[in-house]
């Protein structure tokens, strides 16, 4: 039975951290930039939906103004901080990232205290399901079927419609799609939009989850994030899903069997580097 | 004569296209030899398993008596091989004449502890120096590659090969891209290599110039190879003649 | 030389040592490290232990220092192994991995780290001295590095590995060479910090830290031994400057990050080379 509830948990964790990683994926895929700052984003989001929810009472609404805030403030991230160092090598926009990040987590700290901020009511965190005797609260299932609902999406536009194949092909070949009528900037636009507006809701959820919400609460999931994109093999869609189900159950396994020796936060990437030892390109990425 | 380098039945795929299909040749002491066929013969991915940049799926390579088709290239380097990409690719961030040095230095940088303990790069710089001045770079010595047109960055490709003391140099296409007094210039330089004692193995689509400079032809089509020998006798050959149809 | 001035020199020096140790990995060699606070620690908490069993100063320094390096080439095989952008996250997730293991170490102090280390046996500003002392070697050491043959082919690894290996360089045992050295004076720097702070927590060498220590090379100029000497100076004296600066430490360093990569990707010495040249040659276009 726990062997169960411990595979169970760990895509739960999983659904969250795929939430995290395609964003990252879609600008790795796209600009080559390891887009550490994602993780104000996501904090961004979670204080979104807490202030928010706090003051109106009413969660949909956070989440509200939280897809919206994050969205702009992906676009805004890629104008600013990205567009006019496109040209450089991958070290100079990665430490701007780091840079970014700094600055955001610190602004977090100065507008909304470095304490965090508690949900008043949190009825889904209290709420809870047990089908076939494992416990989830509501917040957990509100992940899965988020992240499922969102990521779904996700491919049928970049499947069915003009803009998604656009923005395909320009993943694939910049030039080729550009050359084919493909305005590049708004594929990136576009990217950073759906990519930001994922990460705030994951943010939102996790600020759920954990019934707190604090200035450094993404840094974790996001370093997290970037090792799934890695052990996807980077750029790879597909594989940064994988990946992050793989990661959600090696940690929720790694939490148990690992507890005297590591933290449960060191699990990912000590998984991440012995994947890497014996597979170079990834667990999932192609040589 | 002695036998300098062995290739022996080398095969290698790509998405199941065989790029090699039983590749065998030698390469003399002393001598001139170009690879010729047509395109996608497999002459560059040949020339590339030789040099340790490819590695091929079965097969050996020699130099001299040793079997190096397990080494990397830089170790084949240390061993007394040079090669120049078909493609250029100087030191972006070095001058020109920095470029060869680093080359002409080569005796310095096999251990760590000898590169760290080594601080003058006077003795390098000079030897450098003597071959830019030879090769008609001297003048350049100071410029970023980037300054430099297709032809010298060419002509600096192969000053940094030679600064290595190679036993043998594989040149892939050094000719490629040149205009065609630019082209003979190159030739004839590369001609004058063997009477310094630096076999020449050539890769090159310019028949033209191939015919006027090398010693002996391999030619390759489809991953093997169809003819050896002398150039003249070669060319002669129908099925040479018709590998290259629409060629020559 | 009172107190507080032997502790500010004690933390520039020692700040000094850990950016001229990533120095030579990320400016020298071109190797993404966003992990040398973990081999600071590896340093620093290797002395402690030692330090603790009685064990004499100069060699706790030297086990530090060892057990840093060796760890540290452990972890420069990955970056042969992997891509560019894979070894950011790596070198990312050893300083995790890292924290994670001492922490749940009894032996190690778990989250309570390292307490009671005993004193060096120095007077504070004596001992800061020492210090200094090393600081000063690892300078003179790194503008050797610099110049000698060594550098040079670092430069070529960092330029194009591929290049590189045509001109019959050992590209895995060069990038070895430069993580052995990097890490292992970063391991110096913890065992230096011991008898200095006398305590050591877990939290000293987290991710934050390798931050700090990377704002410092990137300031500085990657590459550039005295911008990156300059740098640390200046960003370890900012807090001490004024409250402001002190309570702002992060927001500051995190913007100058963006600013710096903005608008002098070279850093302090990318500046000071550029106002060089325009004061020379006024009318040059680059």
């Amino acid at each position: 039975m726990l062997f169960v509830e411990l595979i169970v948990k760990g895509l739960v964790y999983g659904c969250m951290y795929a939430m995290m990683a395609v964003g990252l994926t879609l600008v790795y895929g796209l600009l080559r930039i390891l887009h550490i700052a994602h993780a104000g984003v996501f904090a961004l989001g979670a204080y979104m939906v807490v202030t928010v929810a706090n003051a109106t009472g009413s969660l949909a609404a956070g989440f509200l103004v939280a897809l919206v805030v994050s969205a702009l403030a992906g676009m805004a991230i890629y104008r600013l901080a990205y567009q006019p160092i496109l040209g450089h090598p991958p070290f100079v926009p990665m430490v701007v990232s780091i840079g970014l990040f700094i600055v955001m987590q610190e602004a977090f700290r100065m507008i909304f205290g470095a304490y965090g901020i508690a949900f008043d009511t949190n009825p889904w965190y209290v709420a809870t399901i047990s089908p076939g005797g494992i416990t989830f609260n509501y917040v957990e299932i509100a992940m899965v079927i988020a992240s499922v609902v969102l990521l779904l999406g996700f491919g049928l536009f970049a499947g069915l419609t003009r803009a998604g194949i656009a923005w395909r092909a320009t993943v694939t070949d910049p030039q080729m799609a550009t050359s084919f009528g493909v305005d590049p900037v708004r594929v990136r636009y576009l990217n950073f939009m759906f990519g930001s507006a994922l990460a705030g809701i994951a943010g939102g959820l996790v600020g759920l989850l954990n019934n707190y919400v604090e200035p450094t609460m993404g840094g974790l999931v996001s370093y997290k994030a970037l090792a799934i994109i890695v052990l996807g093999g980077l750029g790879s869609v597909r594989g940064t899903l994988i990946a992050s189900l793989i990661l959600g159950v090696v940690e929720s396994f790694g939490t148990i069997y690992l507890a005297d020796v590591f933290d449960r936060d060191a699990i990912g990437f000590l998984f991440l580097i012995v994947v890497l030892m014996v597979r170079p390109q990834g667990l999932l990425g192609r040589k | 004569m002695t036998v300098l380098a062995r290739i022996d039945d080398l095969h290698i795929s790509f998405g199941g296209v065989a790029a090699a299909n039983g590749v065998s040749f030698t390469v003399n002491q002393g001598e001139f030899l170009a690879v010729i066929g047509p395109n996608g013969a497999g002459k560059t991915t040949a020339l590339r398993m030789v040099a340790g940049l490819l590695k091929p799926d079965s097969g050996r390579i020699f130099l001299g008596d040793r079997d190096v088709t397990g080494l990397p290239a830089y170790a084949r380097v240390r061993l007394g091989l040079g090669f120049t990409h078909q493609i250029v690719r100087p030191f972006y961030s070095f001058t020109t004449i920095e470029n060869v040095m680093l080359a002409a230095g080569h005796y310095q940088t096999g251990s760590p502890w000898r590169a760290l303990t080594s601080r003058s790069r006077d003795a390098a710089r000079k030897r450098a120096h003597a071959i830019l001045e030879r090769i008609g770079l001297a003048g350049q010595a100071e410029k970023s590659p980037r300054a430099l047109p297709l032809g010298q960055r060419k002509r600096l490709e192969v000053a940094r090969a030679i600064a290595l003391d190679p036993k043998l140099l594989l040149l892939d296409e050094p000719l490629a891209g040149l205009s065609s007094a630019e082209a003979t210039t190159m030739a004839d330089l590369i001609r004058t290599l063997p009477g310094e004692g630096i076999t020449v193995v050539l890769v090159e689509h310019n028949l033209g110039e191939v015919l006027r400079v090398a010693d002996r032809l391999v030619v390759l089509d489809a991953g093997k190879v169809l003819a050896e020998g002398v150039p003249a006798e070669v060319m002669k050959r129908a099925d040479v003649r018709q590998a290259y149809t629409g060629v020559v | 030389m009172s107190a507080y001035i032997a502790s500010l020199v004690s933390v520039i020096g020692i700040n000094m040592i850990l950016a001229l140790g990533l120095n030579i990995i990320s400016g020298f060699c071109g190797q993404v490290s966003l992990g040398h606070a973990a081999f600071y620690g590896i340093g620093a908490y290797t002395a402690a232990y030692l330090c603790k069993l009685g064990v004499p100063l100069p060699l706790t320094l030297l086990a530090g220092t060892i057990m840093a390096g060796a760890i540290g080439i452990v972890v420069g095989l990955t970056s042969l192994r992997v891509r560019d952008d894979f070894l950011a996250v790596t070198t990312m997730g050893i300083g995790f991995v890292f924290l994670g293991f001492v922490r749940k170490q009894k032996w190690l102090g778990g989250e309570l780290g390292i307490s009671g280390i005993p004193g060096s046996g120095l007077d504070p500003v004596v001992y800061a001295g020492l210090i200094l002392l090393f600081a000063a070697a690892v300078i003179v050491f790194s503008l050797w590095l610099k110049r000698s043959w060594m550098g040079f082919t670092f430069d070529a690894v960092a330029d194009d590995e591929d290049a590189a290996r045509t001109v019959g360089v050992n590209v895995s045992t060069y990038k070895l060479t430069a993580f052995g050295i990097g890490t292992a004076l970063a391991g110096l720097a913890g065992g230096l910090y011991i008898y200095f702070a006398r305590i050591i927590l877990p939290d000293t060498f987290d991710f934050v830290q390798s931050i700090a220590i990377l704002t410092m090379v990137v300031i500085g100029g990657t590459g550039s031994v005295w911008g990156v000497v300059a740098a640390t100076i200046g960003l370890t004296l900012l807090p001490e400057v004024s409250r402001a600066a002190a309570d702002y430490r992060l927001l500051i360093f995190g913007a100058m990050l963006m600013l710096v990569m903005r608008f002098s990707p070279g850093g302090l010495a990318g500046l000071a080379t550029m106002l060089k040249r325009r004061k020379a040659a006024p009318k040059e276009v680059p």
